[in-house]
């Protein structure tokens, strides 16, 4: 049988920077650096695996339609995502950060029903959920840090690596909702339809990040 | 709403047009022929059912993708269907009654409150076969069978075929004895193979090493036929019911190896696609390059329970609509004949009435000013030649 073709979608920006020496390790060289080419999709040096470069929530979008087989995003995208079963096999190891509640230090929320700013609506409204409390949630797509300062919201859900944002802003980490780090996820049809050489990437990847997962 | 979209359909809803909706007809037919000559018959159950009677003994996930509305008659609560199967078990259990095995197909509409979140449809149609009151592997290996053959006659080529058993999963469970809120978190787990977060399960849950060593293999076993020996030796005394659904996979995939060699085999043991319901084999069909299912199905015993009377059962399910896109099955648009406006001549009127009747296509003029419309896909008219009406070839 010729070896099925597998498309792999990976998280642009950040996460990219890590994934692609993780992959340069298992043999999967773009032909292209993806930082200066202009194309969106990239040959390797396996005439059998191409490359994505997609914006990291899309990452989830293309895997579950089957645009993409196999995909390389954030365990924030995923538990942000609703709808549609995709695989989780591996923890990459790369792209480490916290997602946390923060608000401003030394401040309880002076409203009856806390405002939470966020990317994150669906973790958010989970995580009060699981506690047991009612928050408003309000969406946010960027400088979630600037929300409580100017009373918008009395707290805010994101992702924090170093905290220094945080700090520079008067706000403090409160709670830690989940430890994220990059995750390999893969569309089931695809592990049942190309089980071969979904299974031989996956096991080279966990070999290469030497985690005991699925041989 | 203004007045430019007011005809646009709502989200996730769609509507089919020609030339399709005849080549899907055709294929539904076709379908339900087929299932007519495999001994199914068929049924045409109601689209709105009590509640009660739609959603017994068929899981939280059914209630949340069914419609309900209030019966303005007795106050009660009705549900627009959101998968025939159920009321298939209802006939069975409740209608028709009866103790042998009973062979029930379908053709119908279901709504889902909710898009599969693939870009699917809330508005399928659905295609069925459902296989009652048999137990034994011979009706999982029909039923299989059927399903295959339907996708073949939707004119699909390159299928894989997706074969699972509930019951390891059930047996594993109990020997776990987890809480249930535990317990739908592992499944959960399971469903993603998400393997960093199942190993942290395993080691904050207190349960035997040899239970936590057979749950966190079970992702694992999944691909070709020969995974099952592999299973036989890493689920070593899990117990009878492992050991009997193990037992009952090997024989099923033999069998169906050899009926249909064209056909992809994969095995994969954690695939708890309805779990709410199955209880044995579940199965799906998947075609290379297609990022979902084409049509599943699987054994669920107790399902008639809740009607008075537990039947054995099996069957399976697919979207006429993807098959239809998945499978090309379209007729060339068949020819017509173009004939003169209706006028005083029997002749005429006779010869369209039985060209019609051996089963031509016939499009008549409507008026002798407005010409040959080339829209119609006419490739012969009927002209006056001869002293007689002949179907001649026409190019328009």
């Amino acid at each position: 049988m010729p070896e099925a073709q597998l498309t792999l979608a990976l998280s642009k920006g950040r996460i990219l920077e890590e994934t692609l020496p993780l992959l340069a390790r298992v043999g999967i060289v773009p032909d292209e650096d993806p930082a200066r080419s202009r194309r969106l999709i990239l040959s390797t040096s396996q005439p059998h695996i191409r490359l994505l470069i997609v914006r990291p929530t899309d990452v989830p979008t293309y895997v579950l339609h089957g645009g993409a087989d196999l995909g390389v995003t954030g365990k924030d995208v995923l538990m942000e995502q609703a709808g549609g079963i995709l695989y989780e096999p591996l923890d990459l190891r790369i792209g480490h950060c916290r997602l946390v509640l923060a608000g401003r230090e030394g401040r309880e929320p002076d409203r009856a029903q806390p405002r939470v700013a966020t990317k994150y609506v669906a973790t958010t409204r989970a995580f009060f959920a699981a506690r047991g409390q009612q928050v408003d949630v309000i969406k946010l797509y960027g400088s979630m840090e600037l929300a409580p300062l100017v009373d918008l919201a009395d707290w805010i859900v994101d992702l924090v690596d170093t905290g220094n944002t945080l700090r520079a802003n008067g706000l403090v980490p409160l709670e830690t909702l989940a430890e994220i780090s990059a995750r390999l996820v893969v569309n089931p049809a695809s592990w049942k339809t190309k089980h071969a050489p979904v299974r031989a990437l996956v096991s080279a990847l966990a070999e290469t990040i030497g985690t005991e997962s699925a041989p | 709403m203004s007045m430019e979209n007011r005809w646009l359909l709502p989200e996730a809803v769609s509507e089919v047009l020609p030339p399709h909706a005849r080549a899907m007809d055709l294929l539904g037919r076709a379908v339900m022929d087929l299932f007519w000559s495999w001994g199914y018959d068929a049924i045409d159950p109601p689209l709105i059912e009590y509640l009660e009677s739609l959603l017994t003994g068929t899981g939280q996930h059914l209630d949340l993708e069914t419609f309900k509305i209030t019966d303005q008659l007795s106050g009660r609560l009705m549900g627009v269907r959101a998968d025939i199967t159920p009321q298939a078990a209802r006939i069975d259990a409740q209608v028709l009654r009866g103790d042998g095995p009973r062979r029930l197909c379908y053709l119908g509409p279901v709504l889902h409150t909710r898009s599969d979140g693939r870009g699917g449809s809330r508005c399928p149609l659905q295609v069925g076969a459902e296989l009652f009151g048999d137990a034994s592997p011979q009706s999982d290996l029909e039923v299989i069978a059927l399903m295959l053959e339907t996708l073949l006659r939707a004119g699909l080529d390159d299928l894989h075929l997706d074969l699972g058993h509930v019951g390891i999963y059930r047996a594993l469970m109990q020997e776990a004895a987890l809480p249930d809120q535990d317990e739908r978190q592992l499944f959960d787990l399971l469903q993603r193979k998400a393997m960093p977060e199942l190993r942290a399960f395993l080691a904050g849950h207190p349960m035997s090493r040899q239970v936590a060593g057979w749950l966190w293999a079970l992702p694992d076993l999944n691909g070709p036929v020969d995974v099952l020996a592999r299973a036989r030796t890493v689920l070593a005394g899990a117990g009878a019911g492992v050991e009997a659904a193990l037992a009952e996979l090997t024989r099923l995939a033999e069998r169906l190896d050899q009926r249909y060699p064209q056909v992809t085999l994969h095995l994969d043991l954690a695939e708890l696609r309805g779990y709410d319901y199955h209880t044995g084999v579940v199965f799906a069909a998947f075609q290379s390059g297609r990022g979902q299912d084409l049509a599943r199905g699987g054994r669920y015993d107790h399902v008639g329970e809740v009607f008075g009377r537990a039947r054995p059962a099996t069957g399976f399910s697919a979207d006429l609509h993807a098959l239809y896109h998945a499978g090309r099955s379209r007729a060339a648009p068949a020819g017509a004949i173009w004939a003169p406006v209706a006028g005083e001549d029997p002749a005429l009127e006779a010869a369209v009435v039985a060209l019609r009747h051996q089963g031509e296509r016939v499009i008549r003029a409507l008026s002798e000013e407005n010409g040959l419309p080339s829209a119609l896909h006419c490739d012969r008219r009927l002209i006056w030649r001869d002293g007689q009406w002949r179907v001649d070839a026409w190019t328009p």
